[in-house]
């Protein structure tokens, strides 16, 4: 085998330059597979030997808990004790998982887990000790784990927490191996949508650094366009000193057609250009003179996780072994399978806790360049990518422009139109080739732009339509997709038609509200913010108070309230936060909370800070000081309020991100009487 | 060179002096606990404590700490008796994804070793640096207050 040869060469120590240059890669996507987990498939993540219970974690931990939610329901459908029951993380030696996104671990997981759990207590208790345990499905009522009491709705310390305020290692970047070394795939200061490929380097000067092992010209697939140059080191620090010593003369074709980002997205061009050919809502409102006619800007942004993303690789026994921090280890073996041209059986992913994810670690990168450089120089390999990496290889959110435009008559929206244009989430350059790309986007538009644009209210003749442009930065899942600045833009435009209509915004809200639920948690947050009330004078400050809500994904709510203070020259302070939130029965009562700070603290983000700088569509953000994320004092006291439910358990990952930044937005408007529209808000549009 | 590690003596490396002290740490101690987060002194998640002072390990030179004496998230628990800032940070359910927890534990472990009851002003000073994307910011700051009734 051609690899095997390249080991056995460069294990002699003498060969500096593996490869032949770059490969031809597959034109065929590997696309992520997503099986819906079952009660049979569920047995496999549930094992019981000698007293002792193994959980192996069908999901991938990331700051969620879900070890911990998930070990919750086990324990409570076995009767098993806390301490009896071990949680490890799965590899892709088990039964296929899908990937662990869109909020749905406890939603999808939590019954097949409790099915098999009960299957397995059954099976103990009539004497079985060895062998495989059947499962036949029983009606969700007889299971005791889906039902508050005990474990449920308790909230016990988290799994992984004890070794997380140790230091224990956890995370992709602290596997560490014997004879391991330490990888850098390099690429041209340019964007990924740009061909690009290393010309020439200085070999002589990068052979003098202390710490050099090799350089890689056979270095994995590329990422978008861009064709890179792998170096390998003895010690981590010695990459920078390296890849400065190499400076390596880069190709580098034409600008990217569409380098001026602002303007592809620009949705008033767009629709100059004639109607938007993928409807949410299919209302036609009248023509005529709008009352509330908005321009909304939201820009390209960031994750920033702290966890830049890493991956360790090694090949053990005639096998590559990949140690990563993904949402999805099913697919990074599939894909490493596809591109070193391995058998799947000869490819294991051990998933690792993610020091962060939010949507941002579903792809394969990282992964793919540790494999290349330990398939090329025979040792254990571990990358992990810089910050400015992070920013300029990853993808983000897709910028998006909003145009959308309200009638009132009476107290009431009577028509509405929501236009946007953005850039891809699910459908994006990663996942779909280029031949691919005209048929999605024609005839499958993307449902991770349209989440969140129809609007959970009774808003009359109503229509929702966008369409996408792709770009030269890579785009993909954020935190809610699309539904964080969909959802900013219908509360922003709500907010504007309330004071059109002088209809208090709670009040009017719950006039078009159209689910219950919906109107259950405004009214809530109202109760608990007392609405109604002025904000809390500070000092001087122009202060606002402000309320937006929404449903995610159809099945969680949420409300809150911001309140704000802005000084003269324009800067804003969150002063006070309040959600309630309702995502159906709660497992763990205190990382729901958790995840509802989170997202608060995001909304704050996404209407504050949020933005990736870029030029000539490359990105050009180095460090956190050029996209920043809030710190401590950023955050002001938040209060969550939890509705209690027996209805099956719900997402709660995401969903407060479809009332928080509307509700501080429009705090903003209350407070200045100027109505934010471009984001993150800049100071000088809010001058006194 | 040498240098104290969580109270015991060490050589460092000669070919280890001029990496960032981070990588010292976790690469060639095997200590995992201090992370890489940004690699030029923003985020803290390589946090550690360098006589006394909470400092970035990944900005430090390896061979600046000859001499001098480091203590990092392992040398905080004795056996399975959590530090109090540990065990307040368990209390209080704070880590989300827990990547960045470490640093701010060093953080907190040092400002709680200089001033033994914190205000609200001076956890701001001693942790704003200290950057979580998850959010956590509001329990990092009850733990704190907890700890110091502790400590």
């Amino acid at each position: 085998m051609r690899r095997r040869a390249l080991l056995a060469a460069a294990a002699g120590g003498l060969v500096a330059l593996i490869g032949a240059g770059a490969g031809v890669w597959s034109q065929v996507p590997v696309i992520p597979a997503r099986p819906e987990p079952d009660a049979e498939t569920a047995l496999s993540w549930i094992a019981h030997r000698e007293g002792r219970y193994t959980l192996t974690l069908p999901r991938a931990e990331m700051g969620q808990n879900i070890a911990t939610a998930l070990k919750q329901i086990a324990c409570a459908e076995l009767g098993a004790a806390w301490e009896v029951v071990d949680v490890v993380l799965h590899a892709t030696d088990m039964p296929r998982v899908k990937a662990t996104v869109g909020s749905e671990s406890v939603m999808l997981f939590a019954e097949p887990l409790a099915q098999a759990c009960a299957a397995l207590r059954d099976a103990l208790a009539a004497g079985q000790v060895a062998g495989q345990v059947s499962v036949t499905p029983r009606p969700v009522a007889d299971l005791r784990s889906l039902r508050t009491g005990g474990l449920i709705g308790a909230s016990p310390e988290i799994t992984q927490g004890r070794e997380i305020v140790t230091g224990a290692p956890l995370y992709a970047a602290d596997v560490h191996l014997p004879g391991m070394q330490y990888g850098r795939v390099l690429r041209a200061p340019v964007s990924v949508e740009v061909e690009s490929r290393p010309v020439r380097w200085n070999i002589e000067a990068a052979r003098a650094v202390p710490g050099f092992v090799a350089v890689v010209e056979d270095c994995g697939p590329p990422i978008g366009k861009a064709q890179g140059l792998g170096i390998v080191a003895t010690r981590p620090g010695a990459l920078v000193a390296i890849a400065e010593a190499m400076d390596v003369a880069w190709s580098m074709a034409t600008p990217h057609a569409r380098s001026d980002i602002a303007r592809a997205v620009d949705v008033d061009v767009r629709l100059s250009q004639g109607a938007l050919p993928h409807e949410v809502l299919d209302g036609a409102p009248e023509d005529g003179a709008w009352d509330v006619d908005l321009r909304i800007d939201v820009p390209l942004a960031a994750h920033g996780p702290i966890e830049p993303r890493a991956a360790v690789a090694a090949w053990q026994d005639g096998a590559l072994r990949v140690w990563a921090g993904t949402q999805d280890a099913f697919y990074i073996r599939d894909f490493l399978a596809d591109a070193f041209a391995l058998p799947a059986m000869a490819v294991t992913v051990q998933s690792c806790r993610i020091g962060g994810a939010f949507g941002g670690k579903t792809i394969c990168t990282v992964e793919a360049e540790a494999a290349a450089l330990t398939l090329a120089t025979g040792n254990p390999v571990k990358v992990q990518w810089t910050r400015a990496q992070e920013y300029a290889l990853g993808f983000h959110r897709p910028p998006s422009s909003h145009r959308i435009k309200a009638r009132v008559a009476q107290g009431r929206v009577t028509d509405w139109d929501h236009a946007q244009m953005s850039s891809h989430i699910m459908f994006t350059a990663a996942v779909v080739p280029p031949w691919m790309q005209r048929g999605t986007d024609l005839f499958a538009g993307d449902g991770g732009v349209a989440r969140g644009m129809a609007a959970p209210y009774v808003l009359g003749r109503a229509r929702a339509a966008y369409d996408m442009v792709r770009l030269p930065v890579h785009t993909g899942p954020w935190r809610g997709l699309g539904a964080g600045p969909n959802a900013l833009a219908v509360e922003i435009a709500m907010d504007e038609a309330a004071l059109v209509a002088g209809v208090d915004p709670l009040a009017f809200r719950l006039a078009h509200s159209a689910d219950p639920l919906l109107a259950a948690v405004l009214a809530r947050v109202g109760e608990i913010a007392g609405w109604g009330r002025a904000p809390a004078p500070v000092g001087g400050l122009r202060a606002g108070r402000g309320i937006a809500c929404g449903t995610y994904k159809d099945t969680s709510h949420a409300a809150a309230v911001a309140d704000v203070a802005v000084d003269a020259k324009g800067r804003v302070r969150v002063t006070r936060l309040w959600c309630v939130h309702d995502c159906g029965l709660v497992i763990n009562p205190d990382q729901v909370r958790a995840q509802c700070e989170g997202n608060l603290v995001w909304s704050l983000g996404m209407v504050l800070t949020d933005d990736l700088p870029t030029d000539a569509g490359h990105v050009t953000a180095q460090t956190f000081a050029d996209a920043p994320i809030p710190h401590m004092t950023d955050v002001p006291p938040i209060t969550v309020d939890l509705i209690q439910s027996d209805r099956p358990p719900q997402g709660a990952g995401e969903t407060a991100m479809v009332a928080g930044p509307g509700a501080i937005a429009n705090a903003i408007r209350a407070a200045t009487g100027q109505r934010p529209t471009r984001f993150p808000v800049r100071s000088e549009d809010l001058g006194a | 060179m040498s240098f104290i590690l969580n109270g015991q003596s060490h050589d460092i490396p000669p070919d280890w002096a001029d990496e960032p002290l981070l990588f010292l740490l976790r690469e060639n101690f095997g200590l995992m606990g201090a992370k890489f987060g940004c690699g030029v002194g923003i985020c803290g998640a390589c946090t550690i404590i360098i006589d006394g002072v909470a400092t970035r390990a990944c900005t430090t030179r390896a061979g600046d700490v000859d001499g001098l004496s480091v203590r990092t998230i392992e040398g905080l628990a004795e056996g399975d008796s959590l530090h109090p800032v540990q065990q307040a940070w368990l209390d209080h359910g704070v880590p989300q994804c827990g990547y960045c927890q470490a640093g701010q534990i060093m953080a907190a472990v040092a400002l709680l070793d200089e001033v033994s009851d914190p205000s609200a002003e001076d956890i701001d000073a001693a942790m704003d640096a200290n950057l979580c994307r998850c959010g956590t910011y509001l329990r990092i700051k009850a733990a704190i207050l907890s700890a110091a009734e502790q400590v």
